[in-house]
């Protein structure tokens, strides 16, 4: 169990009155997440007292900045079990991160008729740069098709691999169904010695992390989304792997040596920071771990999973209210629409009474395309948010439901 | 009920919402441009017929988005048709500043007017772009050639 008045005072923003009346509710956390004093304070007070650029200066600030830098990275790489702190690269975004693996592993790996293999429920952020890849190498993507409650289809997902499939790029958790890729589909990659990576973004603030169990070659993530600042996020990539594959951007750091002819670049996690990094956003990443580690991730997901239960119970007896994804594995997430009113409405008006949910896409065009909607809304939880909180968006949603009835 | 809700979803914009007016596509168009919201995915299709004298004889939409995004293009086409292009345009500049709190500043249009309906968006920055993708669509296809 977690004390949830206890950390709720540990957000300043939710004293927060929306309209300077209404008490926030937050149910926004999908999208980004708030920041506990701790990781406000602490960063602030790092400007004041330690800042300087990392790994390059002799003097007390430079070690100063340097060894929390890196103190950051050996806490990443605990909070996900990584083998070793090399496995971890700081970069600006789970996007970036994605990215710098896409492009990297192409160019050592993929040629024309290769094949990767993504899923229909992909963010933009795990499409693009694989269609960026498909353009470039002239390689083949396939998409393995999802049931309607976001779980991937094992039988047609193994269909998919074959001798050709270079890589699987899935999400870990559906940041539009809330749900699980089931261990099994990592299974089927392993057996066949095929790279995985896993997206991350939403697993990684609910679910307790061991990427060497989980069987996965690269796992990304974004600091925002775990109570971290934005600017900040992490690739996860085996050793041997990482190891293998080119340089992504060149820069200071990432050089061992240099003529005007050439250059020779430096090992693992430097290879892969070039230029200065975001120095007291991975700090400040630090803390969010250390935050949520004290709470326990276990804890966390205990709570947000019973919240995620009781919205969809009560949302399931609303007859006017559509449910995308009722499986009873949801975790944190759930994307609904009210019967003939359009998002953007419910989302307006529940903003107006206080509870923040987003509307639109959330850049899954072709899976919104697949449910055969042009938009939903999506209602997100994180440590914070309360049963009673729940209360208030349920009749919220029965009063908007009654402004634009006929 | 909260009163930037009121303002904001005015009857005349549930109607038009819920009934849009001139809906479809204009069978004999001269001009016509696909609009398209990136970010929420909303979607209008505009079409007219501009006839020798710069007149707008004919305008429909057809479309899928919010009521805001609706309602605004349901008044647009009643708003512009009969109307010649180079008023159209100056109604177009104050309709943008009218939805973006700039009412003062409004030239053609005034409270009587049913565009002024749309006022309340002013409240509600994240849904200019709902009320003004029709206005931009109407923009778009008075460019094209
Ligand atoms: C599943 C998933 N993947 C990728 C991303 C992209 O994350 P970021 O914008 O922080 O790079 C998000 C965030 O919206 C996400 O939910």
């Amino acid at each position: 169990m977690i004390n949830t008045s206890k950390i709720r005072k540990d957000f300043p923003i939710l004293d927060k009155k929306i309209l300077n009346q209404k008490d926030l509710i937050y149910f926004d956390t999908a999208a980004s997440a708030q920041k506990p004093e701790l990781v406000i304070s602490e960063m602030d007070n790092f400007y004041r007292q330690n800042y300087s650029n990392v790994s390059r200066g002799i003097h007390t600030l430079s070690v100063e900045s340097t060894f929390a830098f890196e103190e950051a990275r050996v806490k990443v790489q605990k909070f996900i079990n990584a083998s070793s702190e090399k496995e971890i690269i700081f970069t600006k975004s789970a996007t970036e991160s994605i990215n710098l693996i896409a492009q990297t592993f192409a160019e050592k790996n993929i040629n024309e008729g290769d094949e990767i293999v993504l899923t229909t429920m992909e963010h933009h952020s795990n499409l693009i740069p694989w269609f960026l890849v498909r353009d470039k190498y002239k390689c083949t993507i396939k998409f393995a098709d999802i049931d309607k409650n976001g779980h991937i289809d094992k039988e047609h997902f193994a269909s998919l691999l074959n001798d050709k499939t270079k890589i699987v790029a899935i999400t870990h958790l559906s940041n539009v169904f809330g749900t699980e890729t089931n261990s099994e589909i990592l299974k089927l990659c392993n057996d066949r010695n095929i790279p995985v990576l896993l997206d991350g973004c939403q697993s990684a603030a609910h679910l307790d992390i061991d990427v060497q169990k989980l069987g996965c070659d690269f796992y990304v993530f974004s600091g925002h989304k775990l109570y971290g600042p934005s600017g900040i996020g992490i690739l996860y990539g085996k050793e041997e792997i990482l190891e293998q594959l080119p340089p992504y951007q060149g820069g200071g750091g990432m050089i061992a040596d240099v003529t005007l002819d050439s250059a020779t670049f430096t090992g693992l996690p430097a290879k892969y920071e070039a230029g200065t990094p975001p120095i007291v956003e991975a700090f400040g990443l630090g803390v969010a771990i250390d935050y949520v580690t004290e709470i326990g991730m276990n804890n966390i997901n205990n709570h947000e999973t019973e919240l995620t239960k009781t919205a969809l119970n009560e949302m399931m007896d609303l007859d006017f209210v559509e449910i995308y994804g009722t499986s009873s594995d949801k975790n944190s997430i759930i994307s609904f629409n009210l019967e003939n009113i359009h998002s953007h409405e419910v989302a307006s008006f529940l903003d107006v009474e206080g509870v923040a949910i987003r509307a639109g896409h959330h850049c899954c065009q072709p899976l919104m395309k697949k449910l055969n909607v042009n938009s939903t809304s999506r209602m997100s939880f994180g440590i914070y948010n309360t049963a009673d909180e729940i209360k208030v968006f349920i009749n919220a949603i029965k009063k908007c439901r009654d402004f634009f009835k006929k | 009920m909260n009163d930037l809700l009121k303002e904001l979803y005015q009857e005349i914009i549930l109607d038009h919402g819920q009934e849009p007016r001139n809906f479809g596509t204009c069978e004999n168009h001269n001009k016509s441009a696909d609009g398209h919201n990136p970010l929420c995915g909303d979607k209008v299709h505009l079409s007219f017929y501009l006839d020798e004298n710069d007149i707008i004889n004919d305008i429909k939409f057809s479309g899928e988005g919010c009521a805001i995004s609706i309602a605004s293009a349901s008044l647009m086409t009643e708003k512009l048709k009969g109307m010649k292009l180079s008023e159209a345009q100056s109604i177009f500049n104050d309709f943008t500043k009218l939805v973006k709190g700039d009412a003062d500043t409004l030239e053609i249009l005034n409270d009587e007017d049913s565009l002024y309906a749309l006022k309340g968006v002013e409240a509600f920055p994240m849904r200019v772009k709902c009320a003004t993708l029709a206005w931009h669509t109407f923009k778009s296809a008075v460019e094209n050639k």
